[in-house]
C-alpha cells in the first residue's frame, strides 16, 4: 500500500462502519486507547533483527583480501582479489554479497569490524546464549531473559494492542526475545493475524461488533477493559493487514528464498501500520566445518539479495527513514581453515546495520590476522556496545537498565 | 459480604442472596479442573456443593457420568480402567521415541481423566517446577517427571520437593547431573530457593554456596538418581540461620522450615485457584500459609479449603483470571463431550504459547495478561474453529446439534445460553447474546450454525476469562 493509499484506508477506516461510527457505544478508552495504539505513529522507530545461526564465517564475509595472511590460511574457501567486491584497498565483500555492496555504495550500510565479547566461548549453545541475554558474566546477571526481552519489559508491559515484538520464523523462540511481563509471539507466516472463519464469512461482523458492544463493567484498567481493547485491536489489525495485503503493491523483486519472503512479509506488516516496534528473523545454516565455499556463497546471497531487496521496498513505501536492520552470529570462524575444506568455531567477526539512518562504511579496523586468540580473531568492540547505541539512540530506550551496564556508543547511526 | 483475613477462608454456605447455582458449580470445575459438562453440571447442581467437592477430591468413589460404549470417553468413567488405557498410550508413545508427541499424550489424559483436579493440580506443579522437552530432550525422563509431579501433587511438600531434587529430568534441566564436591554446582542450589521454595529476598548469595555443599555427590548417571559418596561434601554447611552436616534431604527440610516458603506457596495456589488480578493482599493469602505450616505443608487439604472458601464463590474471583491456553482448549472440549485430534491441538497451543512439557524457562508460564496478544486471541479463535472443522472431532461422539439435544436444548435461545453457561464465567451484554442467538438460528445445516455460535463465543472477551 502506498502511502497515500494508506491514507485514504485509515480516512475509511475512521468514517466508515468500524471503530469511531460506533461511538456511542464504544467505552471512551477505545476510542482513545486502542484506536490510537492501532495505528503506529509515524515517527515510531523500527528494529529488524537477523540471527544468523551456526556462526557466520566473518573472515569470507567482509574479506582482508589485501592480507597475504588470508590467502596463506584459507586453501580452499579463499576467494580471489579480482571477485571480492571491494570496499578498500584491505577489505571487501564476498562475491555473493553485491546486495551488500550496492547498499554500502547507497551509504546504506554499516560494517563494524571486530565486534565479540571478553573471553569467547565457542560453543553454539552457550555464545548464542551470551548473544541473547547480553550476558557475559553469569555472576552479575543470570541468563534468563533476552535483551530485546528486557527492552519490551520496561517499555511496553501490559499494553494492549500489536505485540510490541514479533518473531517471524518456523524455528524455535529466540531466548533473545524473552521477557519477564511480554510474551513476544513467534508465527511462521502472516495467517496468524488473520481470523480465520472456515467459510462462514457472515461471521465476521457479528464478531467484530460483539467485541466493540459495550461494556458497563470493563474498566480501561482491569482484565476484561483489557481484553476487550487487545480484541477490538487484534480484529482491526488483522482486517487492516488483510486489506494492505492484498493491495499491497511494490516494484521490487523479492527472490524467492525464505529470509527474502520473511523480509517482505515484514515490509508488509510494517506498511499496514502494526505498531510492532521489534521483527527477529534467523537464518540458518552457518555452521559450515566442510566443504564451506558453495554453501556460505548461497548463504551469503539468501542474506544480501534479501536485503538490499527489503531496503528498496521500504524506501519506495517511505519507511526507509524509520526502519534498522542488524545482524549478527554468534561467533565467527577460525582464521585457518580446517582438513575437510571448512571453518571451525572462531570469535570476532563483523556485524551490519542497514538503513537509511546509518552512518554507512566500515566502522573499526579489521582485527589483526596474526595477533590471534587461541587462532581466532580478537575483537575490540563488545556487542553489547552496538546494542546499547540501537537501545539509546533508535529505539529511545534506557541502555543501562535493560543491560545492566552503560556501554560505550559505537558510531554508527546518524545524529 | 465484605471479604477480610478472617471470613475469606471460612467455608462457603449458600444462602438465599447467594445460592448454590450452575454459575457458581461451573466457576467451581473450572478452576478445579478444566471444565463440566452439561451432566456433571446438573448433578453438581442438584447434589450440592459438598457433594461435589467430594467428588472432585475422590473421582474413585464417585459415580461419574455414563459413558457412551463407542466413544473414548467411556474408559474415563472407570478410574482403574483409565490408568491402565494410559499406561499403554504411554509405552505406545515411548515406542514411537518422539519427544514431541508427549504434549498430545499429556493433553490427551487431561481431557478424559476422571479426575480434573489431580490433572490441573499436577499443571499447576509443572509450571512451578518447569522443565522442558526442549533441553532434557529424553521422552522417557520427561514422563517419568511428569508422573512424580501427579504422584505428590496433593501430597506434603517436603517429601515432595526431595523427590524432585533427585529427578533425573530436573537434574540434567538444571545442569544439576554432576555436582562435585570441589566445585559445588549452584545453579541446582538457587532455583530451590529462588523459584521452588522461597522467592527473591528471602536467602543471601552465601546460602546458595552452602546449600550447593549439601548437594554435592547428588549425580545422574545412565538416566537414574546416583548418591556419589566420594563427591559429597561431609563438612559442615552453614545457611539461613542452620548449621550440621547437611544432605539433600536435610537442605531441603531447611529450606522449607522458613515462613517465607510457606507464604510462597501460598501465594502461588491462590494466585492459580483463586485470582489473577488484582492480587490478593498478604494479609488475605495469610490463613492459607498458616495452614500449610501448621498440617505439615500437605497441599490437598489446603486446595480443598481454598475451593470451598467464601472467597472462591466472591467477585473477588469469579473471571479474575485469563484462561491458560490449555485451559481453553481442554475446557471447551471437556465441556462439549468432544474428541479431536489432539497432535493438531498440542500444535495451536504451542503457537497460543503453553506447550506442554515445553515451558518457556525455568520460571514456568507467567499467565495473566503474558497470554495475550493480537496473534493469540485470533490463534485462540482460530484454534477453535479448526477443532470444530476438523473431521475426526465429534462432540457426545456426533454433532453439536444432537448433543444439544440429549440436553434438552433445540431453541436457538436455548442453545445459546447452555453454551454460555458452560464455556463463559461472566455474563455478557444483552445485544451481544442477541447476535449469537441469530448465528446459532443460522440457515441451513444445525450443526454448523451452533459450530459458529461456539467461534463466535470463542473471539469474545469474556470468553478469555477464567
Amino acid at each position: 500500500m502506498t502511502t497515500s493509499s494508506r491514507r485514504q484506508f485509515l480516512q475509511r477506516s475512521a468514517t466508515g462502519a468500524t471503530l469511531l461510527s460506533l461511538a456511542p457505544t464504544v467505552p471512551q478508552f477505545l476510542l482513545t486507547s486502542s484506536a490510537v495504539a492501532a495505528q503506529s505513529k509515524p515517527g515510531e522507530k523500527i528494529l529488524v533483527v537477523v540471527q544468523l545461526s551456526g556462526g557466520n564465517d566473518g573472515i569470507n564475509t567482509v574479506i582482508p583480501y589485501g592480507d597475504d595472511v588470508y590467502h596463506k590460511s584459507r586453501f580452499t574457501t579463499r576467494i580471489q582479489n579480482n571477485q571480492v567486491h571491494k570496499i578498500d584497498d584491505y577489505v571487501g565483500f564476498h562475491p555473493s554479497l553485491s546486495g551488500f555492496s550496492e547498499l554500502m555504495q547507497q551509504g546504506q550500510l554499516a560494517v563494524m569490524q571486530g565486534v565479540g565479547y571478553p573471553n569467547p566461548d565457542r560453543s553454539h549453545f552457550s555464545s548464542m546464549d551470551i548473544w541473547h541475554t547480553a550476558v557475559r558474566d553469569m555472576e552479575k546477571m543470570r541468563r534468563m531473559t533476552g535483551w530485546v526481552g528486557r527492552y519490551l519489559d520496561k517499555n511496553h508491559a501490559g499494553v494492549a494492542g500489536d505485540s510490541p515484538a514479533l518473531h517471524l520464523g518456523n524455528d524455535r523462540q529466540p531466548l533473545a526475545v524473552v521477557a519477564e511481563r511480554v510474551r513476544v509471539p513467534s508465527v511462521a507466516n502472516v495467517d496468524a493475524f488473520k481470523l480465520s472463519l472456515g467459510g462462514q464469512t457472515q461471521l465476521a461482523p457479528i464478531i467484530e461488533s460483539a467485541a466493540k458492544a459495550h461494556r458497563a463493567d470493563a474498566k480501561p484498567d482491569d482484565l476484561l477493559g483489557f481484553l476487550q481493547q487487545s480484541t477490538v485491536t487484534a480484529l482491526l489489525s488483522s482486517k487492516r493487514m488483510q486489506e494492505a495485503i492484498s493491495q499491497y503493491k511494490t516494484s521490487i523483486n523479492y527472490p524467492g528464498t525464505g529470509l527474502a519472503q520473511r523480509m517482505k512479509t515484514i515490509a508488509q506488516l510494517i506498511d499496514a501500520g502494526l505498531t510492532t516496534r521489534i521483527y527477529y528473523l534467523t537464518l540458518d545454516g552457518f555452521d559450515t566445518h566442510s566443504n564451506q565455499a558453495v554453501t556460505h556463497a548461497n548463504q551469503l546471497k539468501e542474506l544480501g539479495d534479501a536485503m538490499a531487496a527489503f531496503l528498496k521496498d521500504l524506501k519506495e513505501h517511505g519507511h526507509d527513514q524509520r526502519v534498522l536492520t542488524m545482524t549478527f552470529s554468534e561467533f565467527g570462524r577460525r582464521v585457518k581453515e580446517n582438513a575437510s575444506r571448512g571453518t571451525d568455531h572462531g570469535a570476532a567477526a563483523p556485524m551490519f546495520l542497514a538503513g537509511a539512518g546509518v552512518k554507512g562504511g566500515v566502522i573499526g579496523k579489521h582485527p589483526s590476522m596474526t595477533d590471534l586468540d587461541e587462532g581466532d580473531l580478537k575483537y575490540h568492540t563488545d556487542f553489547r556496545s552496538v546494542y546499547a547505541t540501537i537501545l539509546d539512540r533508535w529505539l529511545g530506550a534506557d541502555s543501562k537498565a535493560v543491560l545492566g551496564e552503560k556501554f560505550a556508543s559505537v558510531s554508527a547511526l546518524k545524529a | 459480604m465484605a471479604l477480610n483475613p478472617s471470613n475469606a477462608w471460612l467455608a462457603f454456605k449458600p444462602s438465599l442472596d447467594q445460592p448454590w447455582s450452575a454459575k457458581l458449580a461451573a466457576h467451581l470445575f473450572r478452576r478445579a479442573g478444566f471444565a463440566a459438562n452439561s451432566a456433571e453440571l446438573d448433578l453438581a447442581v442438584k447434589s450440592g456443593l459438598d457433594a461435589t467437592l467430594d467428588r472432585l477430591f475422590s473421582p474413585k468413589a464417585a459415580t461419574a457420568p455414563e459413558g457412551d460404549a463407542k466413544s473414548d470417553r467411556h474408559f474415563a468413567a472407570d478410574p482403574a480402567r483409565f490408568e491402565s488405557q494410559m499406561a499403554s498410550l504411554g509405552s505406545t508413545m515411548m515406542a514411537t521415541g518422539n519427544a514431541q508427541s508427549l504434549s498430545s499424550y499429556w493433553l490427551f489424559r487431561m481431557l478424559f481423566t476422571p479426575d480434573q483436579l489431580l490433572e490441573k493440580t499436577t499443571l499447576f506443579w509443572h509450571g512451578h517446577f518447569a522443565t522442558s522437552a526442549a533441553k532434557v530432550d529424553n521422552a522417557r525422563l520427561m514422563l517419568r517427571h511428569g508422573d512424580l509431579l501427579r504422584a505428590h501433587a496433593m501430597d506434603k511438600f517436603v517429601p515432595f520437593v526431595q523427590a524432585i531434587s533427585r529427578d533425573p529430568a530436573m537434574l540434567l534441566w538444571l545442569d544439576a547431573a554432576s555436582n562435585r564436591k570441589i566445585r559445588p554446582n549452584e545453579n541446582y542450589a538457587r532455583e530451590l530457593m529462588e523459584l521452588f521454595c522461597l522467592g527473591v529476598g528471602n536467602y543471601t548469595e552465601d546460602d546458595i554456596k552452602e546449600v550447593a555443599r549439601a548437594f554435592t555427590g547428588w549425580e545422574v548417571v545412565r538416566d537414574e538418581f546416583r548418591f556419589n559418596k566420594y563427591q559429597h561434601d561431609e563438612g559442615t554447611k552453614s545457611f539461613l540461620g542452620k548449621s550440621g552436616n547437611y544432605n539433600g534431604d536435610d537442605a531441603v527440610q531447611v529450606v522449607l522450615a522458613q515462613p517465607a516458603a510457606s507464604r510462597f506457596i501460598a501465594r502461588k495456589l491462590v494466585k492459580y485457584f483463586v485470582a489473577e488480578e488484582p492480587e490478593l493482599s498478604p494479609e488475605i493469602i495469610e490463613p492459607i500459609a498458616k495452614e500449610l505450616r501448621e498440617n505439615g505443608f500437605e497441599i490437598g487439604p489446603v486446595i480443598r479449603r481454598i475451593l470451598s472458601s467464601n472467597i472462591f464463590y466472591s467477585e473477588e474471583a469469579i473471571g479474575r483470571m485469563i484462561k491458560s491456553p490449555v485451559s481453553l482448549a481442554i475446557g471447551l472440549l471437556r465441556a462439549l463431550e468432544g474428541s479431536t485430534n489432539m497432535n493438531q491441538v498440542a500444535q495451536s497451543l504451542e503457537r497460543l504459547g503453553q506447550a506442554v512439557f515445553y515451558p518457556p524457562n525455568v520460571k514456568g508460564w507467567d499467565g495473566g495478561r503474558t497470554w495475550i496478544n493480537s496473534s493469540t486471541l485470533l490463534g485462540r479463535a482460530n484454534m477453535v474453529r479448526s477443532i470444530i472443522d476438523t473431521k475426526e472431532t465429534t462432540f457426545g461422539g456426533g454433532k453439536l446439534d444432537a448433543l444439544a439435544k440429549t440436553h434438552g436444548k433445540t431453541s436457538p435461545d436455548s442453545v445459546v445460553d447452555w453454551l454460555l453457561g458452560l464455556l463463559v464465567a461472566v455474563d455478557i451484554p444483552r445485544d451481544v447474546r442477541e447476535r449469537l442467538i441469530k448465528v446459532a438460528d443460522g440457515a441451513g445445516d444445525r450443526h454448523i450454525a451452533i459450530g459458529n455460535a461456539v467461534h463466535a463465543i470463542s473471539a469474545l472477551p469474556e470468553f478469555q476469562l477464567c
